[in-house]
């Protein structure tokens, strides 16, 4: 992992066409600023992990279970 | 020319697949990034729930339904990340599909993945499984959750 300090307003570019910029440091929260092409998806990683467990719930469902 | 595949799967024993029916998730899904090929097959005759068998790991399927079926206000944005993979427009026929997660043995325990619902381009038959941050989509939507709570 490429680890870099950034203070307020400065920004970190990846790629070619993604900045993310911080915008805000409060206490414990940082506020960030991502811009991105419109194809790219940015989403919090949390949703990520519930959606990936889920699917992993998924694969143990049974024809037998379902409703009719 | 449409070819003919037989796969022998854990829960259907052996079907037949057309290389037509295949739907190709370029990402895989989420979390599962190895499982790009899929087709879809009737639950049963009469019945709205279809499974999405792997043809990458013949012991994988998912059970999908149509998420207007238990989810009648279910309509949520499509993201633009998703419309420009998936080249998607007015025109193009699109499939909106939502993974059900039922625990062994209690279909009542059925829950819907609304934040994550499956989205197929009809004609490419090229798919993506789409995040969704919104807090009216769970990720666990329990179908019968209204119903039992009516009977209490």
């Amino acid at each position: 992992m490429l680890v870099l300090t950034r203070k307020v307003n400065q920004s970190i570019v990846i790629g070619e066409g993604i900045e993310v910029v911080i915008l805000e440091v409060r206490g414990e929260q940082v506020r960030l600023g991502i811009k991105a092409p419109r194809d790219v998806a940015v989403h919090r990683k949390e949703i990520f992990e519930q959606i990936r467990t889920e699917n992993e719930a998924a694969t143990t469902t049974k024809p037998e279970d379902v409703p009719e | 020319m449409t070819t003919v595949t037989k796969l022998d799967t854990s829960r259907f024993g052996v079907i037949d697949c057309a290389t037509d029916d295949v739907v190709t998730f370029s990402d895989g899904l989420i979390g599962l990034p190895d499982l790009k090929e899929f087709v879809i097959v009737q639950h049963r005759e009469d019945s709205p729930f279809r499974w999405m068998q792997s043809l990458d790991d013949p012991a994988v399927a998912f059970l999908v339904v149509d998420p207007g079926f238990y989810a009648m206000n279910y309509s949520p944005e499509m993201p633009e990340s998703v419309s420009s993979a998936l080249e998607l427009t007015d025109q193009v026929p699109i499939l909106v599909y939502t993974i059900c997660t039922i625990p062994n043995g209690n279909p009542r325990g059925m829950t819907l993945n609304l934040a994550g619902p499956v989205v197929i381009n009809a004609e490419s038959r090229r798919a993506k499984q789409v995040v969704l941050e919104d807090e009216s989509c769970p990720v666990r939507y329990n179908v019968f959750a209204d119903e039992q709570s009516k009977a209490a």
